[in-house]
């Protein structure tokens, strides 16, 4: 079967193992627990026919003590970068993941998920931040806890991952 | 003696009884897995092919801890133990050149190794009225990157820049309901939901956690039973790991800070020191 690489990346504390709970075996919790390293999860998903394996590579977080692993970046097929709508510094820094990210894995397809979307209430998002990252594309508003979003933004993903490159 | 491994990895494994038990349940393995071309002799006359295939290896460290049942939990671990080694001694064929394809094959082999290890207990003990069961952490180092496949509630952590960080998460009941809102963790570490396992080798459930992460040289990795950490907590063992000691005199150190401190289940410990 067709494996694929997918790094979840982002600020610590924006979601993304939780992401990864939720849409591998759908549970989520409101314990946080900091990644180290890499957490590794696998799901099968069917693309038009098609089964992949998506290996999904959990990152720990960017923090002030250590910065994205570049090293586990490597060989990546595709990136979902995190940030979570309720800290508005988390999704400043999606800029800068994306060139970590490009630089370890290149330009391989990408969606990005503004999680937290259940704690609307301390949203913290302007409009201008968020037309910035429609800009990006791919955009999904996600949230971990009740499951909104997530089984769309990793099927896309999937997609992205499954469309043959130009003159293959 | 600890063993200086290459890459510079300075490993010591020590099981102890404790001092309330009289069978000890737990077992421990640190291992060098090789694979290589290893020339003799020849008359070519450009040899350095050789030389790309000499000398990668990975190290493998594993603790198991046999709770339970009529065979006993000994049994357990040490069928777990024996039957990992055998599984990977048979499919694993090369460290060389991971790439992204093949560190996914290694690592789905890696698992594959406690899957096969959990059925041989089952297979040995599944049909007794009270089957044992194993708790296992394996840790298959390929400098500088380390693969962890968990089960249970045997730990792995690792001191980096004086800060030590948990590799594995246990498998218990205890952590169950602290994640689902239902304990808090003071009530759970009262609770002797904390020493139930969820998931276990030679169980109805074993649900093996996956992860990696590279090293750096000046980290110190710790495997462990929980006969440590029921008598030495994280502080006491960031102090010990933090020594300007072999892998050999922190693992002793340890066992010794258990024993101490009630020695009321058996004990394994590894330490690792990457020299770099």
């Amino acid at each position: 079967m067709i494996q694929k690489k997918v790094c979840m990346v982002g600020v610590f504390g924006t979601g993304k193992t939780s992401l990864v709970q939720q849409y591998v075996h759908t549970k989520f919790t409101d314990k946080y627990h900091s990644t180290v390293g890499v957490k590794i999860d696998r799901k099968v998903v069917n693309v038009d026919g098609t089964d992949i394996t998506l290996v999904l590579w959990d990152l720990a977080g960017r923090d002030p003590q250590q910065d994205v692993g570049s090293s586990y970046l490597k060989g990546a097929h595709g990136v979902i970068y995190v940030g979570d709508g309720t800290r508005r510094e988390t999704v400043s820094e999606l800029d800068d993941l994306l060139r970590v990210a490009t630089a370890a894995a290149g330009p391989v397809p990408s969606v990005t998920a503004i999680n937290k979307i259940d704690l609307t209430e301390q949203w913290a998002l302007t409009p201008e931040d968020y037309q910035a990252l429609v800009k990006r594309g791919g955009l999904f508003r996600t949230s971990a806890k009740t499951g909104e979003g997530v089984e769309a933004m990793f099927l896309q993903l999937a997609r992205f991952l499954t469309v043959p490159k130009a003159g293959a | 003696m600890s063993a200086i491994f290459s890459g510079g990895i300075d490993v010591f494994g020590l099981s102890d009884v404790g001092r309330k038990r009289t069978r000890n349940e737990d077992h421990f393995v640190i291992a060098t897995l090789r694979k290589e071309i290893l020339l003799r002799q020849s008359n070519l006359a450009d040899t350095s092919v050789f030389d790309a295939a000499r000398g990668v290896e990975a190290q493998l460290l594993a603790v198991a801890d046999g709770v339970g049942g009529q065979a006993g939990g000994d049994v357990a671990s040490r069928t777990a133990v024996t039957a990992l080694v055998g599984y990977l001694n048979t499919t694993m064929t090369c460290f060389n050149n991971l790439d992204v394809d093949a560190e996914h094959e290694f690592l789905e082999k890696l698992e594959a190794g406690v899957h096969a290890a959990h059925q041989q207990v089952r297979d040995a003990h599944g049909r007794d009225s009270r089957p044992p069961a194993t708790t296992l952490t394996m840790i298959t180092l390929l400098w500088p990157r380390a693969y962890v496949v968990h089960v249970g509630d045997s730990r792995a952590m690792y001191l980096h820049n004086g800060w030590l960080r948990p590799l594995t998460r246990d498998q218990t009941m205890g952590e169950a309901m602290v994640d689902a809102g239902a304990m808090t963790e003071e009530q759970a570490a009262r609770s002797s939901l904390s020493q139930t396992l969820y998931s276990a080798l030679g169980a109805q459930d074993m649900l093996p956690s996956v992860g990696l992460v590279d090293f750096a040289a000046g980290d110190v990795l710790l495997m462990c039973s929980d006969g440590l950490t029921k008598h030495v907590n994280d502080t006491r063992i960031s102090e010990v790991l933090s020594q300007p000691w072999t892998a050999e005199m922190m693992t002793k150190t340890l066992v010794q800070d258990a024993l101490e401190g009630g020695g009321s289940d058996n004990v394994t410990v590894i330490v690792a020191r990457m020299i770099g």
